[in-house]
């Protein structure tokens, strides 16, 4: 294999160096071929020269030459074998250094004919004097577990790991954790992987005792994997959770983010067994300082964070209610920092507190920045949706804002004062003239839909309402669906309203939209598929049961996302498919997965809303399995047991009871808002919605999606 | 795989940088190369490949892998070798890792035993429009830097401690003395490191909430809130007139310090896209002054980053009550 260099060139001289008599000629040369290495150069030519000089007593060569061999064992495995000796020799010197190091880079070579000599050497140096050495090893059985299981489980490997828990120096014993995780972590990885599986790491409570102790003494990494550990235990009583809350607390002030927020999510978990008022208390205040701590950290950590704690405060509202401030946006934020600090500052919204909110928020809304000053505008709805009495102060802010006459600030504050009217019926009809007068700056689909319902709502009170609907069908096949739609359901109410006046323009709607209409949807009973997928109302405890499981995610990848790990990892896309064989379990298991499956379709529903094509859909099969979800909900069963012989009524129950939308604070991911107020309007909806959605599925879909955006945004 | 949660990520490379800053002075793509071998060595140290941090505490790094320094290389030019004799010492006794204080090498000895305290504080505020302070934070950390033989035990200890509130330790310090006596107790470790990091906390009997009347809209709520505001040191005023092409602005700045200087000050002002043609005058005075006009500005000096669209304001020396003002004009491309 080895083939040798020409008599010339960089690599001869470099062969020449290697073979020197003097050291640090020698030494200079190698540095100089991992040099080469490092920029992509091949000198695999010069492994006979680097291997002569493995044998050193300079540490530091040595590291050197083990560099070389760990980047050529993958291509050339075959040569590696050559230094297979000198590696087992390495492993009896006297210095741990040189100990640890060879037994590290045996572990990381990767090579299968390496392994086999692995064993022994290991056996060793898991029971080393020096804990460096053993720290080292424990890492190194992992990596074993991962290439050849069988050889981790046939050598004993896993009891001797489970052995040294008890080790008494700290960093072993937290090493000791890391590597069991990863195997229990590749074991259950494993499609087949029974309870029984050697490498599943169970923890016990006398294991429990010894991860507590070595948490205040071990190294921050070492930490995070303990607490990580501790995470997963199951507390055999209140007591015990008790007792774990109580240690874990002082790692709130660990200078480490990853240690405080790992130790955030083992509270977390742990808390839910605690039944004392008073210690949950104690706890959820010494949570707040740590994470307000965070914020001063570099932007992308800051995200994090406030990704985790935005999480936190849908279960726990009070931790940082004293805190609004701390969240106000800095002009120098980035984008994505500022618009999940708007989140938070919503969910910290009190009528205390509403005064600062709104004017900062108006601050916000002239600035600069178009998406920013969006979503401010529509924080200032949502604050007046979630506080009663401060709608008035927002409606006069969002007035001030329409004032300015900015083309998207007039806009969004149009989308956001129809929400406002949803919750508020019949209490700001003053405003209606000045956002009529906007009529003609709206070019946005949803804010023209917006004010259209707005009209439909209000059209009694509006004198000219048959006048400015009117404008709206006579461009009507121009419009966009959601604005056809809206047209179609104001027009209605409208003639419900004023059926005198009204009779000429809902003939027209009427026609235009069952003639000349391309969209099924619209044609045929837009109206009724509206509201359709908001109304499953076991939504709101499916989501619950979603949001336990993303508390138990704090500080991961899962918590960052908002979706737990099975939808974004691996299994992920057939993460529906998967969830459904196990519908047989118990029934708060069957929660969980049916969160689950509904966050994998609105998942689908996203990335669905990027095809314009309905065929190319329909062949998705995870598309349609969540609209089996949905035949499986109590709404959609009497939905589907539902009749009526007379449309119009139901368009009446259905639209006639206005601003229910919003009629209740939903708890939690407050997708089950609406439900309370449809549930009425639905059970009369006319019969075989069954047969027509796998028909159109995905125009039920983007509105389910759109819907429930507009629902998630008003929480 | 399980997904590695992103703050460890983000806090071992942030961990791994102050290591490289530690080793180096600083750390640039020239500083990398030419210390490529030391560089490759501490990640190996530091992080295991399969994705588990190592040692990462400065104390036990200098033992395995040797800074680069002007002796090493010395010794090395002179053909001695210096790192074999260091390392190859059997494994007990004064060897690496064998002391008993994770954090703290064994067998320290110095001349003179010395420890250096830094308070390191930030103000950072955020002020509305009419000069309203919404918010303010100030957060400090403690800088450290230790040369002291064999294991001290050192005890620090503040006369107004209840000001440091959300504290967050280097891992030597024992909490639960901190818990109850308000005491730092620690083990230091060697070298310089952040002992801890605080939030301060006016102590609220000799600081009155002085801001809150100054507050210019009627319907803002008083700020009693559990932390009151830190009131900053100077007062910025803008006033600013845009036209289409362009625009003027007039900046002044008031020291609220009435005893003491502030020095360095610089003032950063972010201009956004398109902004140029700069053009500015710094002066001190304003009615207060009483030579009754602007004084030329002594010592105050403007520049503009055109990359960062930064106009930077500095000024050397604020005396106590003095105002300074910045005036000038931009244009803009767009």
């Amino acid at each position: 294999m080895s083939i040798r260099a020409p008599r010339k060139g960089e690599n001869y001289e470099l062969s020449v160096d290697l073979n020197s008599e003097y050291r640090e000629k020698r030494k200079d040369a190698i540095k100089r071929t991992i040099a080469s290495m490092t920029v992509g150069k091949d000198v695999s030519g010069l492994f006979p020269d680097v291997l002569k000089n493995m044998q050193t007593e300079d540490l530091e060569q040595k590291k050197l030459v083990y560099l070389y061999l760990m980047n050529y064992a993958k291509t050339q495995p075959e040569l590696v074998i050559l230094a297979v000796n000198t590696f087992v020799k390495d492993t009896d010197d006297p210095n741990p250094l040189i100990r640890a190091l060879a037994i590290r880079t045996m572990g990381c070579l990767r090579a299968e004919k390496i392994i086999d000599y692995l064993c022994d050497p290991l056996q060793k140096c898991l029971r080393d004097e020096n804990p460096y050495v053993r720290k080292t090893a424990a890492l190194c059985v992992a990596k074993l577990y991962d290439l050849k299981p069988e050889l981790v489980i046939d050598n004993g490997f896993l009891e001797q790991l489970q052995e040294m828990i008890s080790d008494s120096n700290p960093m072993v014993v937290a090493n000791t954790v890391a590597a069991l995780t990863d195997i229990h972590n590749a074991a259950t990885a494993q499609p087949s992987t029974s309870s029984s599986d050697p490498g599943i790491f169970t923890i016990t409570s006398s294991i429990l005792n010894k991860l507590l102790i070595a948490l205040n003494e071990c190294s921050e990494w070492g930490r995070v994997a303990v607490l990580n550990a501790l995470a997963r235990y199951v507390a055999q009583d209140e007591k015990e959770s008790e007792h774990i809350c109580e240690r874990v607390v002082p790692q709130f002030q660990h200078v480490n983010g990853s240690v405080v927020l790992a130790a955030v999510k083992v509270i977390m978990i742990h808390m839910r067994n605690v039944r004392r008022e008073e210690l949950i208390k104690q706890l959820v205040r010494k949570m707040a300082p740590p994470l307000v701590t965070l914020l001063s950290s570099p932007p992308e950590v800051q995200w994090v964070a406030l990704r985790n704690i935005n999480l936190l405060l849908q279960k726990r509202p009070d931790i940082l209610s004293n805190e609004m401030r701390v969240f106000f946006c800095k002009y120098n934020d980035p984008l994505y920092v500022k618009v999940e600090k708007l989140e938070i500052m919503v969910r910290l919204a009190s009528e205390k507190n509403v005064d600062a909110l709104l004017s900062e928020l108006k601050e916000y809304a002239s600035e600069v920045d178009v998406d920013f000053v969006r979503k401010s505008i529509k924080a200032i709805g949502q604050a007046a949706v979630k506080i009663d009495a401060a709608a008035e102060r927002c409606v006069n802010v969002l007035l001030d804002l329409i004032a300015t006459r900015v083309s998207y600030v007039v806009q969004e504050a149009v989308v956001v004062m129809k929400d406002i009217f949803r919750k508020y019926p019949s209490t700001y009809e003053g405003v209606i003239p000045t956002l009529c007068a906007n009529l003609d700056e709206l070019d946005e689909p949803e804010a023209k839909a917006s004010l259209i319902w707005i009209i439909g709502e209000y059209a009694n009170k509006i004198d000219n309402a048959d006048e400015l609907l009117g404008i709206f069908v006579d461009t009507f096949t121009e419009e966009s669906y959601p604005v056809q739609l809206q047209t179609l359901t104001a027009v209605v109410k409208l003639f419900l309203k004023k059926p005198d006046s009204a009779q000429g323009v809902v003939q027209r709607v009427l026609t235009t939209a069952t003639k000349d209409c391309d969209s099924p949807d619209v044609r045929d009973r837009a109206y009724i598929y509206w509201r359709l997928l908001s109304t499953d109302p076991g939504a709101a405890k499916v989501f619950e049961t979603l949001l336990e499981e993303l508390l138990g995610e704090i500080s991961s990848l899962a918590s960052v996302y908002h979706k737990p790990e099975e939808t974004f990892v691996g299994r992920g896309r057939i993460g529906a498919d998967a969830v459904r064989k196990g519908t047989d379990v118990s029934d708060d298991r069957f929660s969980t997965q049916k969160a689950l499956q509904t966050v994998v379709a609105g998942q689908q529903a996203e990335n669905l809303l990027d095809f314009d094509d309905a065929p190319a859909m329909e062949g998705e099969p995870s598309g349609l399995a969540a609209t089996q979800v949905l035949s499986q909900t109590p709404a959609a069963a009497s939905l589907l047991a539902g009749t009526s012989n007379n449309p119009l009524d139901d368009l009446v129950s259905i639209f006639g009871g206005g601003g229910m939308v919003v009629s209740t604070p939903a708890p939690g991911f407050g997708f089950g808002g609406g439900s309370a107020g449809f549930e009425a309007g639905l059970s009369s909806v006319p019969a075989t919605p069954s047969m027509l959605a796998p028909q159109t599925p995905a125009p039920p879909l983007q509105q389910s999606q759109s819907q429930s955006d507009d629902l998630l945004g008003l929480f | 795989m399980s997904p590695v949660d992103p703050l460890f990520a983000f806090a071992f490379i942030q961990t791994f940088i102050d290591i490289l800053n530690e080793y180096f002075g600083n750390v640039s793509a020239a500083t990398l190369k030419d210390n490529f071998d030391v560089v490759y060595q501490l990640l190996e140290e530091t992080l295991d490949s399969g994705g588990h941090p190592l040692t990462t505490s400065s104390n036990a790094l200098r033992d395995i892998v040797l800074p680069p320094s002007l002796l090493t290389k010395l010794l090395n030019v002179a053909g001695a070798n210096i790192t074999s004799s260091i390392n190859s010492g059997s494994g007990l006794g004064s060897g690496p890792f064998s002391s008993p204080i994770p954090w703290r090498k064994a067998g320290l000895r110095y001349a003179s035993n010395e420890i250096y305290f830094d308070m390191v504080e930030e103000l950072k505020a955020i002020v509305n429009r009419h000069g309203t302070t919404l918010s303010s934070i100030v957060q400090g950390r403690i800088e450290t830097n230790s040369r002291l033989s064999g294991t001290p035990d050192c005890q620090l200890s503040f006369t107004n401690a209840q000001v440091l509130t959300d504290c967050a330790f280097h891992p030597c310090v024992r909490l639960k003395r901190w818990t109850d006596s308000k005491v730092l107790s620690f083990i230091p470790p060697d070298g310089r490191f952040t002992l801890a990091e605080y939030r301060y906390t006016p102590n609220h009997a000799s600081t009155p909430a002085r801001f809150v009347n100054t507050s210019t809209t009627p319907s803002a709520p008083p700020l009693n809130t559990a932390r009151d505001n830190v009131p900053i040191p100077f007062a910025l005023k803008t006033n600013n007139e845009l036209e289409s092409n362009g625009g003027n602005f007039n900046i002044t700045l008031t020291s609220r310090l009435t005893t003491r200087d502030i020095e360095n000050l610089v003032a950063e002002l972010h201009l956004g896209e398109g902004a140029g043609g700069i053009k500015c005058v710094t002066a001190r005075g304003g009615a207060a002054d009483r030579y009754g006009r602007g004084v030329e500005g002594i010592g105050a000096s403007w520049a503009f980053d055109p990359n960062k669209k930064i106009l930077r304001w500095e000024i050397p020396l604020v005396s106590p009550s003095s105002s300074w003002s910045l005036r000038g004009s931009f244009t803009t491309t767009s």
